[in-house]
């Protein structure tokens, strides 16, 4: 039967995007793309549709279909791809686009001289250059202090590196050979994507392929409807706020109304707040990619994503707002506004499928991006990395502690003896907290923190914590969990509490306390049962006085 | 006359070789089979040994592996543990590495840690990263520590402090005052598991071979009594992950380094035969009922790892073990793999497996759902004299049924469903073989494949010829394979030691000082075991990476000493990156672990040759079928008894090759030819 053959063919083409996968996390230089995996894979097929994708975050859902078919717009029939191109891209504004740290290398797979697929990849450069160090800056006001920017060059013509675009890369960043390594590991992965979607077309032949690829597109649109017949007709509505633009101004409105029918699901944005000044913006296609997100969590989570299962999924928004900004309005904090968009969607459809959603999360990436002088090797570093907290409590289970955000997923945390070698900080702690929030039939995961000591002379902290003044939420009687925040603990014992902050200035000695959430809880804590209140009392992970305060045991 | 035993998840295997006296050549090979006796394992290996009515007075060599380690793991069945740590990291275990490797699914549930957080303890104490003394350890918390323990019913204590593995004094100094405080508790600390960095990893380590070891020691001393009371004059060595077998007291002191013990040594035989017939480029495949695992082996060496998780899934983030362990990939394929329809119309086989109960719908044993067993028997591959070891005659009446639902929304005859699994069970198969080779930069057609276990044969033919190695060996007794390998395997320790150095100054000095000190230690370490120094063969790894990325490259120094100069090692570097990653840069070399490997051969036998009788090839015939080989036609196809082949024997296919413990399918292209030791050799002639 022919339905096998194609499936094999699908089965195969995921595998590929496994391998490209594994390549560019095994080569590449940026710790937040080997530790954080800060960086999707895929292959389209010659028109940009999505046939294979692997992630390590969930933020870049639609970042690459989108941004082939956006190559293929500026290189059209009139000015056509010729085998042996690359292209590098990373305008936020289009295709896909987040900030300008995530660029994308879009491979043309040439077949017998025609194009028969892309293999694409995204990734998180540590370094490209802009005002400060890590190319992210809470205090941005337009993209030209974010880096440098790649409108869809080609790095490479037909087979040839182009040497000056690599000249004006090193010229431009701080880490020039890590920002240049991330390059060639993009490239290799896509290279390797290449090879194996040509031997998949040698051996069952082109016309199969095609099928094959038009079939599992189907496949993908299938499966989604058939779970989105699951989640209740109708037209939900909800609001949140974005609080900090980094200059004190805020909160601003984020609105958005989600109809479902059997068959589409529109997640509507109109009526938010215009694009700020700040870097707190999110683009429209940086809007797609967290709807995406959220509707596959909702619709088929354990399935490989392609592009038939999106076809159902619509998002609307008028051009410039806060979820929709333009050119040159900053991004480079776009990732906080992308996870509070996710959490409202998520928020206003929980209580409809409290099997698929918990209650609330930690609800920022809580990145913080320090830098200095090594003690040791005298050489410049930046430590840029996401952080876990606390998850919120579901109808079944109590919410998992240690876990970064919805943002990032097979996402690691650096190790501790890593991290005092190759930065040469100290941590001094790295624990749950127990700063209260979560009760509930079930408990939200604990927040923690995690404590650097500087001991270099002077360093610089850049970090966006959102949710520092507004708790993560419980649901269906569950209690609100905590806050976000870092705070800086000077030698002299003087404290400061944080949001947002960029470059601030650290002595030696110095304190970076980041604290994250704790979850929301779920249910009415009167319905837990009182072995497992002492039980989370006999492991610490709340007092004795919380016990008897919410929970009435002891 | 040597013997190995191996316990397996279903069956308990032994393999005996005995000598002839006077010449001390092999004469034979003896095996036997029983189940597996999960209360009680020892007893399971007492069967076998009684079944195969070997005398222990008479055994010079016995070697073991066992899945006691693996199955109170996975099981979740080992001994209360605690935890001493660092202050201010005693969370480290359950953090974990914060990722959700289901990554849509934001309902997901985070594996729970082996140590409750009340039974996690801290100490004052600090390390730097350079192994430097910050703060002074501090025992005043311990007496609270162990009344809480106590209390408790702590059966063993893990410690695991920051930065040991560059220093571990504090380690040293806090498990010796446990050990003097009276308390009855197995301690281990972590430099005595892995002396690699990541304090996860190493926590996580350290903790689940404490949590194993009051057991596994348990086990061992009753082993060790049990066989010396039937009169086994030498201790028996255990099979290690390394492939390396090592001696009973080794294994106590750090016990999870018999945690995938099994997989090792059927690679480790499919080595030995390779070596034997001069094939040292090898993939090996072994298809159980559950999973296929495979390896590839280059050189007659296999590639150790750290990187070893159990309970490891797409959806899962499991627990890692930084124990060397050979590098194998597994997937959930197997004869028991279950075919099913997802909600989109798509057919997948496995993971999920009908194992041995209820078993594949073709045991007749309440079994509703058609497996990749079915499939072999629904295309005529397996005959019904010789299903299940010809112990029972396949239920086609539950075959049928089984493959009913999945006939009406395929819309195909049962055949071709047969076909379809057959087809997607190879291809999960492929994808996993090209893992080990193609994606490393290995061209197949360099190799030549071994199948081991109850299916790899079934599947072997089909498997080789897409992936198109040179040729296909199906060895003897493919069944009981693992306790061949054991017979082939010598002592072996292998050394993993963070130590992280720039190869742009010269730091050759640095290198051999290093390597020096391991080997000093790899010696007493023998020499505790009374093996001499001199015994001892080394080998050296690096593992190397360009400054500024984390992963690294293995690389072999092929007879280092301090001659060998830096150029070769990072020249050969380059190569190796490039061959795996498809680039190499410009950039300054990083050397991350040094990895020393400490051998002890032990005598081992020659393979027994096999007796040339003048048999015709005719008369091992037994019947004539129609067999479906899917896009190779339906053919007649004749029916052979393995047991009825000899050496020189050579006929074409299509055929099929019956005997006890497994089939090989021969498809019609390929030729087999049988060689001294009794292997079957399938190529594709042109």
């Amino acid at each position: 039967m022919e339905k096998f053959t194609l499936e094999i063919i699908q089965d195969a083409l995921v595998a590929a995007g496994d391998e490209m996968f594994k390549t560019l996390e095994r080569t590449s230089m940026s710790p937040i793309i080997y530790e954080s995996l800060d960086y999707a894979v895929g292959i389209t097929d010659s028109k940009g549709e999505l046939l294979a994708q692997g992630n390590g975050v969930t933020a870049f859902l639609a970042a690459l279909d989108s941004v082939v078919k956006a190559t293929l717009e500026k290189f059209n029939k009139k000015n056509p791809l010729k085998e042996g191109d690359i292209i590098i891209a990373n305008t936020p504004y289009a295709g896909g686009g987040t900030h300008l740290s995530d660029v994308s290398v879009i491979y043309p797979v040439f077949y017998k001289n025609e194009v028969v697929a892309f293999t694409v990849n995204k990734a998180h450069w540590t370094e490209l250059g802009g005002t400060f160090p890590g190319s992210v800056s809470t205090v941005a006001t337009e993209i030209y202090q974010e880096g440098l920017h790649f409108p869809f060059i080609k790095v490479k013509s037909e087979g040839i590196l182009n040497d000056s675009i690599i000249d004006v890369i090193k010229g431009n960043v701080r880490l020039p050979e890590s920002t240049l390594g991330d390059l060639f590991a993009g490239i290799a992965a896509a290279e390797v994507g290449a090879k194996r979607v040509i031997s998949i077309i040698e051996k069952y032949g082109l016309a199969t392929y095609k099928k094959a690829k038009n079939d599992f597109l189907d496949y993908g649109e299938r499966m989604c409807i058939e779970a989105l017949k699951e989640i209740p007709n109708g037209i939900y509505k909800g609001k949140t706020t974005i609080e900090d633009n980094g200059f004190g101004e805020g909160p601003f409105p984020i609105k958005a109304k989600i109809t479902v029918t059997d068959t589409e699901f529109i997640a509507d944005f109109n009526g938010s707040h215009p694009q700020v000044k700040g870097a707190t913006n999110l683009s429209f296609s940086g809007l797609v990619t967290g709807c995406r997100s959220l509707f596959k969590a909702i619709t088929t989570p354990q399935m490989d994503a392609n592009g038939g299962s999106f076809r159902p999924m619509k998002v609307l928004c008028e051009p410039g707002t806060i979820v929709s900004a333009e050119a040159p309005s900053a991004v480079s904090v776009y990732y906080e506004v992308l996870v509070t968009s996710i959490d409202l969607v998520w928020k206003i459809l929980a209580p409809l499928i409290p099997d698929k959603l918990p209650a609330g999360h930690m609800r920022s990436i809580c990145a913080t991006f320090i830098s200095g002088i090594h003690p040791d090797t005298k050489q410049f570093y930046i430590q840029a990395e996401p952080l876990a907290g606390g998850w919120g409590a579901s109808a079944k289970h109590d919410g998992n502690r240690g876990q970064l955000s919805c943002g990032s997923g097979e996402s690691y945390n650096i190790p501790i003896e890593i991290r005092e070698m190759r930065y040469g900080i100290q941590v001094e702690q790295y624990t749950f907290h127990n700063e209260g929030g979560g009760y509930g039939e079930f408990q939200g995961g604990n927040g923690q923190y995690i404590d650097y000591k500087i001991v270099s002379e002077g360093a610089y902290v850049t970090a966006a914590f959102l949710g520092e003044k507004t708790k993560t939420w419980g649901m269906n009687g569950g209690h609100d969990g905590s806050y976000n925040y870092f705070m800086i603990i000077k030698k002299d014992g003087t404290k400061q509490r944080y949001s947002l902050g960029t470059n601030i200035f650290l002595e030696k000695g110095d304190v970076v306390r980041c604290v994250t959430a704790t979850g929301g809880g779920y249910g009415n804590p009167s319905n837990r049962s009182e072995e497992h209140v002492l039980l989370d009392v006999k492991n610490e992970y709340i007092t004795k006085e919380e016990a008897k305060e919410f929970y009435n045991v002891g | 006359m040597r013997v190995a035993t191996d316990i397996g998840g279903t069956f308990t295997d032994l393999v005996c070789l005995e000598f002839d006296k006077n010449t001390g050549k092999p004469i034979g090979v003896k095996v036997a089979k029983s189940d597996t006796t999960p209360a009680n394992f020892e007893q399971g290996i007492l069967n076998t040994i009684k079944k195969g009515t070997i005398n222990l007075q008479e055994v010079d060599f016995f070697a073991h592996g066992t899945t006691v380690v693996i199955n109170a793991l996975t099981e979740h069945k080992g001994a209360k543990t605690a935890l001493i740590t660092t202050r201010g990291f005693r969370d480290v275990l359950e953090i974990a590495r914060c990722n959700r490797p289901d990554l849509f699914n934001f309902n997901f549930v985070k594996q729970a840690p082996f140590v409750p957080r009340y039974l996690r303890f801290e100490v004052d104490e600090r390390m730097s990263y350079k192994g430097e003394v910050l703060m002074e350890l501090d025992m005043k918390s311990l007496e609270k520590i162990l009344k809480k323990c106590k209390e408790e019913n702590v059966k063993a204590i893990a410690i695991c402090l920051l930065h040991a593995y560059k220093n571990p004094t504090h380690e040293i100094q806090l498990k010796k005052r446990l050990l003097e405080s009276n308390i009855s508790v197995e301690v281990i600390a972590s430099h005595e598991v892995t002396r690699e960095w990541r304090e996860y990893e190493r926590t996580s380590s350290t903790v689940l071979s404490g949590y194993v070891l009051p057991i596994a020691k348990k086990y061992l001393n009753n082993l060790e009594n049990n066989l010396k009371e039937k009169g086994l004059k030498n201790t028996p060595y255990i099979m290690q992950s390394n492939g390396g077998i090592t001696t009973i007291n080794d294994v106590k002191t750090n016990p999870i380094t018999m945690v995938e013990s099994g997989p090792a040594s059927g690679v480790f035989g499919a080595i030995a035969l390779g070596k034997l017939i001069g094939k040292n480029d090898l993939i090996v495949l072994d298809i159980g009922g559950t999973t296929a695992k495979c390896a590839l082996v280059e050189n007659g060496q296999v590639k150790i790892t750290t990187n070893y998780k159990i309970e490891h899934s797409r959806t899962q983030a499991g627990y890692p073990i930084q124990t060397p362990v050979i590098d194998i990939v597994e997937i959930g394929n197997g004869g028991g793999s279950i075919a099913w329809l997802d909600q989109g119309g798509k057919m997948h086989v496995g993971p999920k497996s009908a194992g041995a109960m209820p078993g594949p719908a073709a045991y007749g044993r309440g079994g509703k759902n058609l497996t990749t067993t079915d499939a072999n028997i629904l295309t005529g591959r397996i005959h019904p004299d010789y299903f299940l070891g010809g112990d029972l005659q396949p239920d086609y009446q539950s075959i049928e049924k089984a493959a009913k639902p999945l006939c009406k929304l395929l819309k195909g005859e049962k055949v071709d469903v047969a076909k379809g699994i057959l087809r997607i069970a190879n291809a999960n198969m492929i994808n996993a073989l090209k893992l080990i080779s193609v994606n490393k930069g290995y061209d197949p057609r360099d190799f030549t494949m071994v199948v081991i276990g109850g299916g790899g044969a079934m599947h072997g033919a089909d498997l080789a010829r897409e992936l198109q190695v040179s040729e296909l060996i199906v060895p003897p007794h493919a069944g009981v394979f693992s306790a061949f390998g054991m017979l082939m395997s010598d002592i072996r320790r292998d050394y993993i030691r963070t130590n992280v150095l720039s190869l742009a100054e010269n730091q050759k000095n640095a290198i051999v000082t290093t390597f020096n000190e391991i080997k000093e230690e790899a010696i007493s370490n023998f020499e505790a075991d009374n093996t001499p120094s001199e015994k001892v063969k080394f080998t050296y790894y690096v593992d190397l990476r360009y400054a500024g990325q984390e992963h690294y490259v293995k690389v072999l120094l092929d007879r280092f000493s301090e001659e060998t100069s830096l150029e070769e090692i990072i020249k050969h570097f380059h190569q190796e990156h490039k061959k795996q990653y498809s680039f190499a840069l410009d950039a300054v070399v990083e050397l991350v672990n040094f990895h020393l490997v400490a051998e002890v051969a032990v005598d081992k036998p020659d393979f027994p040759k096999m007796f040339i009788t003048n048999k015709r090839v005719e008369d091992a015939i037994f019947d004539r079928k129609a067999v479906d080989f899917d896009d190779l036609g339906v053919h007649t196809t004749p029916f052979y008894h393995r047991d009825l082949l000899e050496p020189n024997m050579t006929f074409k296919g299509p055929a099929i090759i019956a005997e006890k413990a497994t089939t090989t399918v021969v498809t019609p292209l390929h030729t087999v030819y049988i060689d001294l030791y009794g292997n079957l050799i399938l190529r594709i002639d042109n």
